[in-house]
């Protein structure tokens, strides 16, 4: 009998010892990050039956469980996600953002220099100083525009660099879950049914949850303790005890962006950004598609259209040395780059034809084996290009593209990007030093000859667009008068025969000019339109240019340069002030299911050192048991 | 609900730094005095701040535009005031040279002294800027606009308008065609030019005329012959732009000094007493530089008038009255031109008043966009000072509170 208490005694203080380990054990992992509390699940010891019925035999440990809830668990996985993705985008968005719009550093204070000292130029155009102040805002302009862009370039390699790492980063983490998947294996094979390695199973979650910071991934459980790890469109990054790798490849269609490739067999699966969804990979990728290369088209096109307009403006004017115009600025051309997996021979170049019609997508030109098509990737608009050589149309949103076949022409499959405004802002610079180039005045005038009696004035003249110019712009023509109601020309290219009738403020145009006659000539006055010479003081053109700057001419004629920037900054703060309210909600979203979680796995103190006392205690009071049951036996011993 | 003792620091740290955060955000509103930060705080205002931005750089830039604007239009305008001074001395020279008590020697020292104010209306109308630019000579800035040449002066510039945009719809002429002030002036009465020939020996002076009907006005030249038989004095009337059979238009007729003459249209008067063969001519008005018109007196006053000749005197009476009366033209261009001037200043001015007004909205529109209202920021940062404080302070009794301090 005495025995008997021996027994239960000792099972209740080696009860009292397991709840003492397991309480000190949670106690010194109350900060281990992904821990779960754990706790010993005590049983009865069945009862020796006697004559008094069952008598108790004291305690056995039965188990050390870990307090986990799969449901919440996976909750977290998925809003771990979907934080991460939108914190991370949220923080790269907003490096951009603050960038477009500084008063300092944005476009937007630059392009209102340069048009300022147009402003300057013609106020005085025979003023040197003030052509020499536009040529260096034109400069100033250029230089924002290139160190915008250079950041833009900036952000693109260091997210390469971070893709790089995040691959590293999920590669290390593939490998320990699949280690981790063996130990668990083995550990829950020696174990007894029911009994699972709680602590690796712990680390496993924590890695999938890590895991999860960086890329959407799916978990599925195994029978035998393992879990297979799945992410894009089920690819399997570790299947039991196998871990796969991610690795980077240069992109196909753009050597300068790094694509992620899936490492199967000895082969690189290059995964489609669509696939990889959520965590860090996901906002990186997303960031740099959806809103790093827009803002840099965008930002081309509004340099490309600056330059290419002011060029075409002052080509229609006249020098301060009576020259014609040239171009003030050097214009980026569209970049085209060949698919890496072309096969066929044939090349692509492209170049813009009209600044107006550029949209800030890029294109794809593809070829399916018997139709040429072109793929706007912004909306996926596709435009069909026919089935053979030279394509038609030739021109698709304002940039225009040659296919040359070569030997063997392109290939079922092959495909070609092309980027028209992709390096509008890398690639602007100012194309002339002197300042006398600067094409203030307009190429020919307008002349009422001094003996003229009539009250008939003519106007100055205006070059008719678009450009090339007619190339007898500056023969010298005469308008002359033979009745009050006609007149004759000579000097126009095509010669003129006859008299023309006179509508008092009509347009008169030849040679590529317009010019209007106001008021009564009187007959025989006489009218010339020749070159503008020794013109020093005329502005008109340059008043052209100013005009330039309040004129709608990009997105086919709805937006200034000022205002397609402003539609730059305005989308790119509507989607930083869109991931900012998104990024927090979803963030204080994750915390509130982990604080479910923490609610059931996490350790509580207070609840611990309650449970310290309590195991103390019956510890205490086992071992009390069996000191009675030794004086219980020096009792019986006593008796003799 | 169960709480874990990471929670419990987890969540306190999470609300602290959120709330640091909020409270640094007013605070940098408060100091930069901007409410939008970056454009991700309202992208709308943002954006929209950046066209009125521009909206209000070039309407600053109008006003810069005007001002020079109206630096040139004063300077042209001063200018032209200095000529009308100049034109209206020269006219008071030619009313005093027509006074009969002078002699020739009285005329040379006036026609000396017209000639010195030729010189200095070619110098005001070939005037400049400042820095080299002529005032008047159209586009070429450069070029000097009034040359003298052995012909008389001529206009080497051109019709060109310098147009300067003073307001988003105005763009304003900034200069005047200096042939238009100083060249196109029509002689005579607009319409035709009455002249004594050189040849004339009588007194007969003929007035400047104008026109009856303008519909019969046909452009022609015309030729008065006076012829004296039996002390009657006659006159034709032939039209020489029919040569070389020239027409008469009449002859014959008795005249009667003072007596109008009219035909095709025209009528004037011949004073005095022509001799026998005085002809008289009518051409249509051409256009005469005011330099001409000087010039022309400048001659007729140091030709000679001999008091046995009375063709001579008669000759002087009638240059002085042509001189006067083309003087009297070139003035009214002059006036012309400068009332366009006032007009145009008058229109700056108003343009600017309009200018500062749409500044003053643009500014008023950019603080309401941009600008950071400081009594409700001051007031959300105190609130949240104190909430973080109140944070700071429960967080701590919170942490302190364990039951291993019991233990």
């Amino acid at each position: 009998m005495g025995s008997n208490i021996f027994g239960s005694a000792l099972s209740g203080m080696n009860a009292a010892q397991y709840g003492l380990a397991t309480t000190q054990h949670n106690i010194a992992n109350a900060n281990t990050p992904g821990f779960s509390r754990q706790v010993i699940d005590q049983q009865a010891r069945p009862g020796q039956q006697t004559g008094a019925g069952f008598l108790g035999q004291g305690v056995d440990v039965v188990g050390v469980r870990r307090l986990y809830d799969q449901f919440i668990s996976t909750q977290v996985l998925q809003e771990q996600t979907q934080a991460t993705y939108l914190t991370t985008y949220h923080t790269a968005i907003s490096e951009i953002d603050n960038l477009l719009a500084d008063s300092a550093a944005g476009a937007s204070p630059a392009m209102q220099q340069f048009f300022d000292s147009l402003n300057g130029v013609a106020n005085s155009p025979e003023s040197i100083p003030a052509r020499q102040t536009l040529l260096g805002n034109a400069q100033f302009a250029v230089n924002r525009f290139q160190a915008i862009d250079q950041r833009l370039t900036d952000i693109t390699t260091s997210l390469n660099g971070q893709l790089t790492n995040g691959v590293t980063t999920i590669n290390s983490y593939a490998q320990q879950i699949a280690a981790l998947n063996a130990n668990i294996k083995r550990a829950a094979a020696n174990a007894g049914p029911g009994q699972m390695p709680n602590d690796l199973l712990d680390q496993r979650d924590q890695l999938i949850n890590l895991l999860s910071k960086e890329v959407k991934a799916s978990v599925q459980s195994q029978s035998n303790g393992a879990v297979n790890v799945f992410i894009g469109n089920g690819q399997g990054l570790v299947v039991d005890e196998q871990a796969y790798s991610l690795t980077t490849l240069q992109s196909t269609s753009d050597p300068s962006k790094l694509d992620i490739g899936f490492q199967y067999q000895g082969n690189s699966i290059v995964l489609p950004q669509s696939s990889l969804q959520g965590g860090n990979m996901g906002a990186y990728l997303t960031f740099r598609d959806q809103t790093l290369e827009p803002a840099r088209n965008a930002l081309g096109r509004v340099a490309l259209g600056l330059a290419t307009s002011m060029n075409q403006q002052n080509q229609m004017g006249q020098d301060l040395t009576g020259a014609l115009g040239g171009n003030l600025f050097t214009v980026a051309a569209p970049r085209v780059s060949n698919g890496a997996n072309n096969n066929g021979t044939a090349t692509l170049t492209a170049s813009i034809a009209d600044v107006g019609a550029l949209t800030t997508s890029d294109y794809q030109l593809r070829f399916d084996g018997t139709n040429y098509t072109m793929l706007r990737l912004s909306d996926n608009a596709v435009t069909n290009l026919g089935t053979t050589l030279p394509l038609t149309p030739g021109t698709i949103d304002g940039f225009s593209f040659n296919l040359t076949a070569g030997a063997s022409g392109m290939m079922k499959g092959d495909t070609f990007l092309i980027r028209p405004t992709a390096d509008g802002a890398r690639d602007i610079a100012v194309a002339i030093t002197d300042p006398a180039k600067i094409a203030a005045a307009a190429p020919i005038r307008g002349n009422a000859t001094v003996t003229n009696t009539g009250t008939g004035t003519i106007s100055a003249g205006t070059v008719n667009t678009p450009l090339p110019l007619n190339p007898n712009l500056q023969a010298t023509v005469t308008i002359a008068f033979n009745s009050a109601t006609t007149f004759t020309v000579s000097g126009a290219v095509p010669a003129v025969t006859g008299s023309v009738a006179y509508t008092p403020g009509g347009n008169i145009s030849y040679n590529g000019w317009t010019v209007q006659i106001n008021g009564t000539p009187a007959v025989g006055d006489s009218f010339t339109v020749q070159k503008n010479t020794n013109a020093t003081g005329d502005n008109r053109n340059a008043l052209l240019m100013v005009g330039l700057q309040n004129k709608s001419i990009l997105a086919n004629g709805t937006a200034s340069f000022q205002g397609a920037y402003g539609q730059l900054v305005g989308q790119i703060g509507a989607k930083t002030n869109e991931l900012s309210v998104t990024s927090t909600a979803q963030t204080s979203m994750l915390n509130e299911t982990i604080k479910q979680q923490q609610s059931v796995s996490g350790v509580n103190l207070d609840e611990e050192a309650a449970n310290l006392l309590r195991y103390q205690r019956a510890y205490e009071a086992a071992a009390q048991a069996l000191k009675i049951a030794n004086t219980m036996f020096d009792t019986l011993l006593a008796l003799r | 609900m169960r709480v874990s003792s990471s929670t419990l620091f987890d969540s306190n740290v999470a609300s602290l730094s959120q709330q640091q955060s909020r409270l640094m955000q007013t605070q940098q509103q408060v100091s930069t005095g901007r409410r939008i930060l970056t454009p991700a705080a309202d992208p709308v205002a943002a954006a929209r701040a950046l066209d009125l931005s521009q909206s209000d750089a070039v309407n600053t830039q109008y006003t810069s535009n005007r001002n020079a604007a109206r630096h040139t239009l004063s300077l042209a305008e001063s200018n032209l005031q200095s000529v009308t001074t100049l034109l209206q001395d020269v006219k008071t020279a030619t009313v005093t040279a027509g006074n009969g008590s002078l002699n020739n020697s009285d005329r040379q020292t006036m026609a000396i002294d017209l000639a010195s104010r030729l010189e200095e209306l070619v110098g005001l109308a070939n005037s400049t800027d400042g820095v080299g630019n002529y005032l008047f000579s159209g586009f070429q800035s450069k070029t000097q606009p009034f040359v003298n040449t052995a012909t008389g002066v001529t206009y080497a510039g051109d019709d060109g308008l310098r147009m300067m945009q003073v307001s988003a719809s105005r763009q304003m002429p900034s200069s005047d065609s200096g042939a238009d002030i100083f060249m196109r002036i029509k002689n005579g009465n607009g319409t035709f030019v009455t002249q004594a020939a050189a040849a004339n020996t009588g007194s007969g002076v003929a007035s400047l005329g104008n026109v009856t009907n303008p519909a019969a006005v046909t452009g022609h030249n015309y030729q008065i012959s006076f012829s004296i038989a039996a002390g009657v004095t006659t006159y034709s009337v032939t039209d020489n732009s029919t040569l070389p059979t020239p027409t008469v238009l009449s002859t014959g007729n008795p005249y009667v000094s003072g007596q109008a003459i009219s035909f095709d249209g025209m009528q004037f008067d011949i004073q005095g007493a022509p001799a026998n063969g005085d002809s008289f001519t009518v051409t249509p008005s051409v256009n005469e530089s005011v330099f001409k018109t000087i010039s022309d007196l400048i001659t007729a006053l140091k030709t000679p008038v001999s008091s046995t000749a009375p063709g001579s005197a008669a000759l002087l009476s009638g240059s002085l009255s042509r001189g006067l009366n083309n003087l009297d033209n070139a003035l009214n261009k002059v006036l012309t031109t400068r009332s366009s001037l006032g007009l145009r200043l008058n229109e700056i001015d108003a343009l600017q008043t309009t200018g500062d007004d749409l500044g003053l909205q643009f500014q008023q529109a950019l603080s309401q966009l941009q600008n950071v209202d400081y009594n409700k920021a001051l007031s959300d940062l105190t609130q949240q000072q104190i909430s973080l404080q109140a944070a700071q302070q429960s967080f701590v009794k919170v942490s302190n509170l364990s039951l291993f301090n019991y233990l």
